[in-house]
């Protein structure tokens, strides 16, 4: 068989994307599946952004299990599942700052810094302007993110491979783990009893021996505990408590639920992109250095690119322009670029180490191991002889976002502008049919009644979280990290000949450890506010 | 007496669960010891990795003893009695869900068996209907804080969106709680 290149991978894997199975015809050109379901994912992701209360997390937890049962279970499966999934993770970044012009409400957490220049501009009848700008920033920033993430993922993956082995790849894991622990919300302490409460649930009744351990006789933990049920139930579901929560207290202080008016509309002219660009360049650098570190979050990357903006702004302004937090379109792209260019780094570390950065790629991890035939991680990157089909997929996957940005960037905006009445849809009403609707995914999934009470336990946990202020993220990513972390580590040990300090032989390995404690030791030396 | 600031009262709990999960649960509990020998080698345990996460829980409960934080959010009163509320909404919905349709196709299916009338109309639905309607209905009553015929079609309009989303399209999906019963 002859060589495979580089450059036959990345072909393979845009035939596989665009001469797969074919949905319909248009003109005599054939529609693949996977381009359709990406773009059904986009639009999706765009709803679910643009609507209060719901994000590109619940709009996954609910389709996956539909998108299962329509696949099924084969390797065909695999590009219209991700693909979906990664048309919703970019359609709720555009979304999120729909409710956040219009109506001062930030549909998804990191949309929260474009209310305070989009408000302000939607107020003063130019909405649709800011609408755009935002449209503009966010895409553009996520393009030059997913180039980043095109060209160093795989470079990343080659070098873990040739310089990591099993002790190595340990003590990085539990660098990942401590590093997520460390950063992520407000604390190092709470961030740590996160991961730590997500390792212990994982570890019920696992193990290799004959007893499931941990489960206490008991049929049900025996099992283990669904991955989907702890992931959804701690993100979706809790936080679903926690919103509903907040309308409560709204209805018993006031006697009613609050609901936003609509404004004003105007052009976006190329004097404006000019205006706004070194704003969206600055801050996609941002975004996309922090989002290639696990566990950040766009939240961060949008506070920071603000702030940069701001002190840019504060120099760059004409007398009479208005300042940052008082309708600046550049205020809007400048968290727009920052909050967008996470999503596609975020998977830098999905694609080349198999460590989830954020949610969005938790949910890619799992649609790939339920279908099977696609581990993320250094491993797929092997450029071998022999046909790699793990590797077509990876660059299919990377189509699928060009795909992805390619729509953003021509239907994406039109269909954001024309969302705004979504915001009019009373909460109290969505949320508990989004949690039934959630249970019932949870359930068509794992087809038993076990996963959704595990699902409701695990959301009451979440929302018990959420009032401690402990961040669900390390939870979430220590429960489908932790397997791994015991199967590398039981074979480091073997291959070590039982040595109890492998993890600290190999200079590599001792680093990593070293940097493990160190990034915990100075992060509760600092502590921070904000919390994602 | 000194009251307890949240974040050391959260750091002694979290103290005290990660030594009863190392000392009690994860001996009581597993297999094997934390490292054990087989076949003349030495293999990793399965107590090790819990006790792992037990020393992560144990490691944060003493952060959050030293750490300095000026303020630290706990449950207010109001914060319990609303998640108690909605465990309570999900408890018995998910009951009924579960035992309507066995209950009533005791009663009125001339003692057939249930499991054999799973996946047959009306039985498929009578519990997803009755168990996720009400729980539909009881969060929007409570956080309005009055129950509203609005309330009851929404419930009753979305149980139906959901069958026709997951039910009526594919033949190997199974609502709750047919696919175990």
């Amino acid at each position: 068989m002859t060589d495979l290149g580089v450059r036959d991978y990345i072909l393979l894997g845009i035939q596989a994307v665009f001469a797969g199975p074919e949905a319909f015809s248009l003109l005599g050109l054939p529609i693949s599946i996977t381009v359709l379901m990406v773009t059904f994912g986009l639009i999706l992701g765009i709803v679910v952004g643009a609507t209060p209360g719901l994000g590109s997390v619940i709009g996954m937890a609910i389709s996956l299990p539909i998108l299962i049962s329509v696949f099924g279970f084969n390797a065909d499966a695999l590009l219209p599942v991700l693909g979906f999934l990664i048309g919703v993770m970019k359609g709720s970044t555009v979304g999120g700052a729909v409710p956040a012009i219009l109506f001062n409400t930030p549909g998804t957490p990191d949309a929260f810094m474009t209310t305070l220049d989009g408000y302000p501009m939607a107020q003063a009848g130019k909405a649709r302007k800011a609408l755009k700008i935002s449209h503009f920033s966010s895409v553009s920033a996520d393009t030059f993110s997913d180039i980043v993430l095109i060209v160093c993922a795989p470079f990343l993956a080659i070098l873990v491979e040739a310089y990591l082995d099993l002790p190595e790849k340990t003590a990085l894991l539990i660098l990942s783990l401590s590093f997520i622990a460390a950063v992520v919300g407000g604390s190092a302490a709470k961030g740590l009893l996160s991961c730590g409460l997500g390792l212990l649930a994982v570890y019920i009744g696992t193990g290799e021996d004959f007893y499931p351990r941990l489960s206490m006789g008991t049929t049900a933990l025996s099992d283990g505990i669904p991955i989907t049920a702890a992931v959804i139930g701690i993100l979706v579901i809790g936080a679903i408590f926690a919103e509903l929560e907040e309308l409560w207290h709204q209805s018993r202080r006031t006697g009613r639920i609050d609901v936003a008016k609509d404004v004003g509309d105007q052009r976006l002219h190329w004097s404006d992109i000019r205006q706004i660009l070194p704003y969206i360049s600055r801050s996609a650098l941002i975004g996309t250095v922090i989002g290639a570190l696990p566990g950040i979050g766009s939240t961060l990357a949008a506070t920071i690119g603000y702030a940069t903006g701001k002190r840019l702004h504060a120099r760059r302004k004409a007398p009479g322009d208005p300042g940052f937090g008082e309708g600046a379109p550049e205020g809007i792209a400048a968290t727009e670029a920052a909050n967008s260019s996470v999503s596609g780094a975020n998977l830098i570390p999905v694609l080349s180490l198999g460590i989830p950065g954020n949610t969005a790629a938790v949910f890619l991890i799992l649609a790939a191991d339920s279908i099977g035939g696609f581990n993320p991680g250094p491993a797929v990157f092997k450029f071998s002889t022999e046909l790699n089909p793990e590797l077509v997929i990876a660059f299919g996957l990377f189509t699928t976002m060009i795909i992805a940005n390619t729509l953003n960037w021509t239907v994406g905006g039109a269909l954001m502008r024309s969302l705004g009445v979504l915001v009019r849809i009373p909460k109290q009403h969505l949320l508990p049919v989004v949690l039934l609707l959630t249970l019932a995914s949870l359930y068509v999934q794992e087809t038993a009644m076990s996963a959704v009470w595990f699902g409701f336990g695990f959301g009451i946990l979440g929302y018990f979280m959420k009032r401690f202020e402990i961040s669900p993220l390390p939870f979430v990513i220590g429960f489908v990290l932790g397997g791994r972390l015991e199967a590398t580590a039981r074979q480091a040990f073997s291959a070590t000949g039982g040595d109890p300090f492998f993890l600290l032989k190999s200079p590599i390995a001792a680093i990593f450890i070293l940097g493990a404690v160190a990034v915990v030791y100075f992060s509760f030396r600092k502590p921070k506010a904000a919390t994602p | 007496m000194r009251k307890l600031s949240a974040g050391t009262a959260l750091g002694l709990g979290c103290i005290a669960f990660a030594l009863g999960v190392a000392f009690v649960w994860i001996p009581l509990d597993t297999g094997s010891w934390l490292v054990e020998r087989s076949r003349g080698r030495y293999v990793v345990g399965d107590s090790l990795a819990p006790m792992l996460a037990a020393a992560f829980v144990l490691i944060a409960g003493v952060m959050l003893l030293f750490e300095r934080r000026a303020d630290s959010n706990r449950p207010s009163r109001d914060n319990l009695i609303f998640i108690g509320t909605m465990t309570g909404f999900g408890i018995v919905s998910l009951l009924l869900m579960r035992w309507v349709g066995p209950v009533a196709a005791a009663i009125l299916a001339g003692g057939e068996e249930y499991r054999l009338l799973r996946d047959t109309v009306p039985w498929k639905y009578t519990g997803f209907v009755v168990g996720g309607g009400s729980l539909i209905f009881a969060m929007i009553a409570f956080v309005e804080e009055r129950p509203s015929w609005r309330a009851l079609w929404i419930a009753l309009g979305a149980v139906a969106a959901i069958i026709i989303l997951y039910d009526l399209p594919f033949d190997d999906v199974l609502l709750p709680p047919n696919g175990d019963v």
